[in-house]
């Protein structure tokens, strides 16, 4: 589903540059539910930009559904990326000027899809998400954890080959981030969907079938030995 | 992407954006306003300055007459052929031909006898011009009669209305060229005379004659022709007054009644008198588009035209200089404004980065970001467009009212300013244009954001 080969990031500053990712190598498999753990400052959002095409990495190959991403053009990515790529964003990200309905089926009014079906998919996804009754309501007549499932329910309605979810339950208090992680576990269940979820938060991430662990934009782990864990460049964790 | 999406969406901009809707939509309401001013009042006055001048000339008539001569056909190239020149007449054969040419409604020979004075029965006088015609196609001229009518009689005449009026008696006449004589500033006697001038006489079904003197052989004496009747009075020309109408004296006689009038008042007028030969024809054209075909064809005739189009094409030239300057002046509006959009929508696009970078994310190309960029631009133009024609309306309805107070109390005296149906769909077209021109460097910009940084929060 997901191939991550050799890929490896610095930012330049002027002749100035700072390494953020060294040689970083995994593999996810359809239907995988997977954690891409680290502090801050530890590259896993930088590694979630690149995987979703929203950045080329100076080095290496990214592979979804067997492309290489890292070889098309900005619009052959738009394209690829309305296809197969779902995101949640941390602050939701929503448009303001259009209701709940209306932005589930955005990305599907990027593909042109009649609004007869995307009005059919995004009722349905909104039932999934538990917020149906809300379909007619703007985002800011919405709790931060309503207007989560809303970008959850967006992120699915393309039915995408992956679904990349930046700190999900980072602006969310403890019981709407247990809601959230639940609906994400449930639709990974129900849908077979594959997820990458960023988080800073160990028991998020221990929620997850597999973590990858990142330091100073080292992969260095696997769930269950994280701690302590020391700085291992070039580790490639494979099931 | 689906162009009601597209537009759903563009529309939701500029309905929310208020501020930038209302700047842009200000600056093209102006330039498309001034644009359909500009032209209304180009084409009203210029209907208005033909109508005047289908009053004065008619515009749609030629005036056929003789040909000095052109040389015989087939000659061989003797010699003695340059001395024979065939006359090119104006003969009752050519007029037939042109009566049957196509978008020609009438053809009628006008015999112009000359100017000779009208005598009532009851010794009043007139100079009048007196022209022989066939009096059945007078109606086709343009020409109403306001009594009687036309008629096959001998010495019947059809008098036009101005010939109706300042008949005086020689004795008053003598008396008011005296009076000026002495006292050329004489306001009274003035009155007096412009008075008498448009004082119409009751002339339908009365008797007069027709005087004439040859000037030009001093020996000649004044000449008298029998007396003729007046079987038709024709109505007032459009337009005219009477002061108009007294400068224009007409009496209409039959083509037998003017060869008649030749012989009695021995008046020797080109081909006046000769038999089925006219001096002057005037052909009626269907449209003014038509008149160069058709005297083209009368030219084949051998006959020399004449048409009063080169008043039109000078009026044209005038006017089509002024609506290149009221256009140039929109245009420059316009311009203006399309700056103010460029400004407007390029700050929206940077407020708008946000929301760019997240349709980016969930898939939308640069393509779709430059179409809902200019079609935002388009519907700005558009709306502008439309208020620029209310504003358009409410400038013309003032300018007719200033018109109209300048103009008096008199109605239909002056010019109306109309706004022509076609120039609306020309000015809100300028006005769309100027919106999607402005809104390309915008559109571009926008569509050129990094999803990247611009979803990145401070």
């Amino acid at each position: 589903m997901l191939r991550v080969e050799n890929v490896t990031h610095f930012f330049k500053n002027g002749s100035e540059s700072t390494p953020v990712l060294h040689d970083i190598n995994f593999t996810v498999k359809p239907g995988e539910m997977v954690a891409l753990l680290g502090s801050s400052g530890s590259g896993k959002s930088t590694l979630l930009n690149l995987m979703a095409g929203l950045m080329k990495p100076m080095e290496g190959d990214i592979y979804i559904a067997d492309h290489n991403i890292v070889k098309m053009s900005e619009n052959k990515l738009s394209e690829f990326r309305r296809k197969h790529i779902g995101f949640i964003f941390q602050a939701y990200e929503l448009i303001t000027s259009l209701t709940v309905r209306e932005n589930v089926e955005l990305p599907l009014v990027f593909q042109s899809v009649s609004p007869s079906i995307r009005k059919q998919k995004s009722l349905s996804l909104l039932d999934k998400v538990g917020i149906l009754d809300k379909a007619d309501l703007f985002p800011s007549q919405l709790s931060g954890g309503q207007q989560q499932r809303v970008s959850i329910a967006r992120s699915l309605i393309t039915e995408p080959s992956v679904i990349f979810a930046d700190e999900p339950t980072g602006n969310l208090d403890s019981k709407t981030e247990e809601e959230i992680i639940g609906i994400l576990l449930q639709l990974n269940k129900t849908m077979n969907t594959t997820f990458i979820i960023v988080t800073h938060e160990t028991d998020v991430a221990e929620q997850m079938q597999r973590i990858f662990a990142l330091r100073d934009g080292y992969l260095v782990s696997e769930k269950g030995s994280l701690v302590g864990m020391e700085p291992k460049g070039g580790i490639s964790i494979e099931n | 992407m689906r162009i009601s999406d597209i537009s759903r969406l563009a529309w939701d901009q500029v309905t929310r954006r208020k501020v930038v809707t209302g700047l842009c939509m200000a600056g093209i309401s102006i330039g498309c306003a001034a644009i359909i001013v500009a032209l209304s009042i180009g084409e009203s006055a210029k209907s208005y300055s033909e109508k005047q001048l289908n009053q004065s000339f008619k515009m749609d008539e030629i005036t056929v007459t003789a040909n000095g001569g052109i040389p015989s056909q087939g000659g061989g190239g003797t010699p003695e052929v340059s001395d024979k020149l065939d006359p090119g007449k104006l003969t009752r054969q050519k007029l037939e031909i042109i009566q049957k040419l196509k978008h020609v409604n009438a053809a009628a020979p006008f015999q112009e006898l000359g100017y000779s004075q009208m005598l009532t029965m009851d010794n009043r006088v007139g100079d009048v011009q007196v022209i022989g015609t066939d009096l059945h196609l007078l109606t086709k001229y343009d020409k109403t009669f306001l009594q009687g009518g036309a008629s096959d009689l001998p010495r019947m005449a059809v008098l036009n209305y101005g010939a109706t009026l300042g008949l005086i008696d020689d004795e008053t006449k003598r008396k008011i060229l005296e009076g000026f004589g002495n006292d050329p500033y004489n306001v009274q006697l003035r009155e007096q005379f412009d008075s008498l001038s448009v004082l119409p006489s009751q002339m339908y079904q009365q008797q007069f004659q027709l005087q004439f003197k040859d000037y030009s052989n001093p020996a000649s004496k004044i000449q008298q022709s029998a007396p003729l009747r007046v079987f038709g009075i024709l109505n007032k020309a459009s337009g005219a007054d009477d002061l108009m109408e007294s400068y224009n004296k007409i009496i209409y006689v039959s083509l037998e009644t003017a060869q008649q009038l030749v012989e009695e008042l021995n008046m020797t007028n080109g081909t006046v008198g000769q038999e089925g030969v006219y001096n002057s024809a005037i052909v009626k054209v269907d449209s003014t588009d038509n008149i160069v075909q058709v005297e083209k064809l009368i030219q084949k005739l051998t006959l020399t035209t004449s048409t009063n189009l080169y008043q039109l094409e000078q009026l044209a030239d005038e006017f089509n200089m002024f609506k290149k300057v009221a256009l140039g002046v929109g245009v420059f509006i316009l311009i203006i404004a399309s700056i103010s959009i460029i400004v407007a929508m390029t700050m929206s696009t940077h407020q708008r980065r946000r929301q760019i970078g997240i349709m980016k994310v969930l898939g939308a190309n640069m393509g779709q970001i430059r179409n809902m960029f200019i079609t935002e631009a388009a519907l700005l133009g558009m709306m502008g467009g439309m208020l620029g024609v209310l504003i358009s309306y409410l400038i013309v309805f003032g300018i007719n009212k200033l018109i109209g107070t300048a103009a008096g109390p008199v109605p239909g005296n002056g010019i109306i300013i109309n706004i022509p149906i076609m120039t609306i769909p020309i000015g809100i077209a300028f006005a769309v244009m100027t919106g999607v021109f402005s809104g390309i460097y915008p559109a571009i910009s926008a569509s050129r954001t990094n999803a990247l940084t611009a979803i990145k929060r401070d």
